[in-house]
């Protein structure tokens, strides 16, 4: 796995750099609301098993041992940035962006020959709302 | 300044910076309005607040039974009010109306009633018995903990508020919540609940933004006791260290990959909907989710030949319509993500089955950009796909030969939230059900979660339990009391240990 950042992702770690006083890292995490996604936080410990796959701005870059083997080899990721809120607590979220890992190339996905789901026209269109009634299966729900 | 506020020592107020930030609905990418964006100084006020609330307000020394009927009262606000907050939760976060009537609000209110009953009925003082030499007695005393803050992600924003909130209060703590910041409104009508029951300036206050430093400020502020997070793995991380600082208790509900198990014994029309329900309730924004479906293979093709019919009845369109199954998500970065990841499993050969883009027929109004459809690939377990949580429409179907390996994929990953096993025969279900290493099995059922029983994960999903009697028990501290019932100097083992003289 190796990883390198935008331009863009350079200039926002170049601002946190200024706004912060610790040593900052970014670690590509995982799971929840995020996915996988790189996090840069200030005076971190990156964990045990975290191993340094490239840097951004001077800033190193770590991510743990199974996405490294997920990533295996030369193959780039690159640490970008857009106009997004994020939850992370991740120091660019201030500034009303978030960082974002993209895939080794920016291609979008190939059309499959393989089925679609049919979503029904009729049941898609934005209706005038109707009765905002719960089906009687939800309305008896009580868990206890 | 912003239509919507910071709650701080029972006050509605603005960020110290004057700043705010917009909330959108994702359906429609219109905005709602502005919201209060808190900074690092606004969530050290709402600490104080709380801790002033706790050390010398009436709400740590009120009865259990006191405190109750204050939960009640709020659930009883919070349901006389269910339709209007249904409303607002849908709109700000994306998910049905449907969802909001059926799960979020009543699953709210049933939160505050359930620990409204336990603070009734769960012992502050316990017996435990007496020691022959020394003689003595002695007693356990559950205590709150003090200043608690919660942090909760933009899937569940009302029903997550109620089970931070909740539990804390209803223990005898006060507590800083800062909702996320995609979803702020349903938790601001949370707190106005709160403060229309008369509970006590201070107890529950409430900062909103995005929170690099506003929620850096509640994991590490010294006068926090506890911390409860729920999102994502990573953002755990990074809120144990911050705790370490003083030793805080910590409870974590965070990511999963959770694994649905259809054995070849299983009601197949019955699992079929379990599995679809399983994945693609909210659109697999659902941190037990279970969008690994491990399919025996004695059944596999026509099991998955359901799935894949049934995938395209699924109703997507206007989250507001109570006709809709699926609305957008929670934003377009959210698809994005769902996108990447689509991209990834077919670079390394998982076959995709159905979906797999944007849907095309949206009616007009609707922003295609936050709509994904509902998404199979048959995929290996090893897979992106298979071990990162998507947190979008994704199933990964994996075939199996027997219940053993079935178990063993279940269990390859680094999470362990949540599951769920299909099958006629209940002693086997039950036997995969306890080889699952996951806080929650869910046997020919999947995503009931009751605010009676625990929830919470293994692994890295978690430390904790949320929910029910034990959930409660996270938010009051363990206090033995040892009482020496002796009356002269035979009772003691004082003298005999340093010195008869002393």
């Amino acid at each position: 796995m190796r990883v390198t950042g935008t331009a863009a992702a350079e200039r926002v770690v170049q601002r946190a750099l200024r706004d912060r006083r610790g040593a900052l890292v970014f670690t590509i995490g995982t799971g929840c609301c995020e996915s996988t996604a790189p996090f840069l936080y200030e005076d971190f410990w990156p964990g045990p098993d975290s191993e340094a796959v490239g840097e951004v701005a001077g800033v190193p870059v770590y991510a743990p041992e199974y996405l490294r083997a997920l990533y295996p080899g030369a193959e780039g990721v690159t640490v970008d940035v857009e106009d997004s809120m994020a939850e992370s607590m991740s120091i660019e979220t201030e500034y009303g962006c978030r960082f974002v890992l993209r895939a080794p190339d920016g291609a979008p996905v190939p059309n499959q020959d393989t089925q679609t789901c049919d979503v029904p026209e009729a049941v898609s269109a934005l209706r005038s709302r109707g009765p905002q009634e719960l089906p009687e299966a939800l309305r008896r729900a009580r868990m206890r | 300044m912003g239509d919507a506020q910071l709650f701080i020592d029972g006050a509605w107020v603005d960020a110290q910076s004057g700043e705010t930030f917009p909330t959108y609905a994702p359906s429609t990418g219109e905005k709602i309005t502005d919201v209060a964006k808190a900074g690092r100084d606004d969530a050290q006020r709402a600490v104080e607040a709380a801790r002033r609330a706790f050390d010398e307000g009436p709400w740590p020394k009120m009865s259990g039974k006191e405190r109750a009927a204050k939960l009640r009262q709020v659930a009883d606000i919070i349901n006389g009010r269910s339709a209007e907050i249904a409303e607002v939760e849908a709109r700000d976060g994306g998910g049905t109306i449907k969802k909001a009537m059926f799960a979020d609000v009543p699953g709210a209110v049933s939160t505050f009633q359930a620990f409204a009953d336990c603070a009734e009925n769960e012992p502050d003082v316990v017996e435990r018995g007496e020691s022959p030499f020394p003689p003595a007695k002695s007693i356990v005393r559950r205590e709150p903990f003090g200043v608690c803050s919660g942090i909760v992600p933009w899937n569940f924003p009302f029903l997550m508020a109620g089970w931070k909130i909740g539990p804390a209060i209803a223990a005898g703590n006060t507590v800083v919540l800062k909702p996320a910041s995609f979803t702020s409104l349903s938790a601001i009508e949370m707190v106005k609940a709160v403060e229309e029951a008369d509970i006590p300036p201070g107890v529950v206050n409430l900062i909103t933004g995005p929170g690099g430093s506003a929620g850096e400020e509640l994991a590490q502020h010294p006068l926090v006791d506890k911390v409860a997070f729920t999102g994502s793995t990573e953002v755990g991380r990074r809120i144990m260290q911050l705790a370490s600082g003083t030793v805080k208790k910590v409870t974590l509900e965070l990511g999963g990959k959770s694994a649905n198990i259809v054995l070849d014994d299983a009601d197949l029309d019955l699992a079929a909907a379990g599995v679809l329900w399983g994945t693609f309730f909210h659109n697999g924004q659902v941190c037990e989710s279970g969008t690994r479906a491990l399919v025996s293979r004695k059944i596999y093709d026509e099991f998955v030949g359901m799935l894949v019919e049934r995938a395209g009845k699924i109703v997507i369109g206007d989250n507001m319509d109570m006709a809709t199954d699926l609305g957008p998500l929670v934003a377009p970065s959210q698809v994005d993500t769902t996108e990447r990841y689509v991209k990834l499993g077919l670079d390394e050969g998982a076959k995709l089955l159905c979906g797999g883009s944007k849907p095309s027929d949206l009616a007009a109004g609707l922003d295609q950009s936050a709509y994904y459809l509902p998404t199979i690939f048959e995929a290996d377990n090893s897979m992106k796909i298979a071990q990162e949580e998507i947190f979008g429409p994704v199933l990964c179907v994996i075939p199996f030969d027997s219940d053993d390996e079935a178990i063993k994929i279940a269990n390859d990953s680094i999470y362990g939230l949540g599951g769920g096993v299909w099958s006629k025969n209940l002693d086997r279900a039950h036997g995969v059900a306890a080889a699952m290493r996951t806080g929650t099995v869910w046997v020919n059922d999947y995503h009931m979660i009751t605010p009676t029983q625990p929830f919470g994960g293994y692994k890295q999903s978690g430390i904790g339990r949320e929910l029910g009697d034990y959930g409660y028990n996270e938010y009051r501290q363990i206090k033995h009391v040892w009482q020496n019932t002796a009356t002269d100097r035979n009772g003691y083992l004082h003298f005999a240990a340093l010195s008869g003289n002393i």
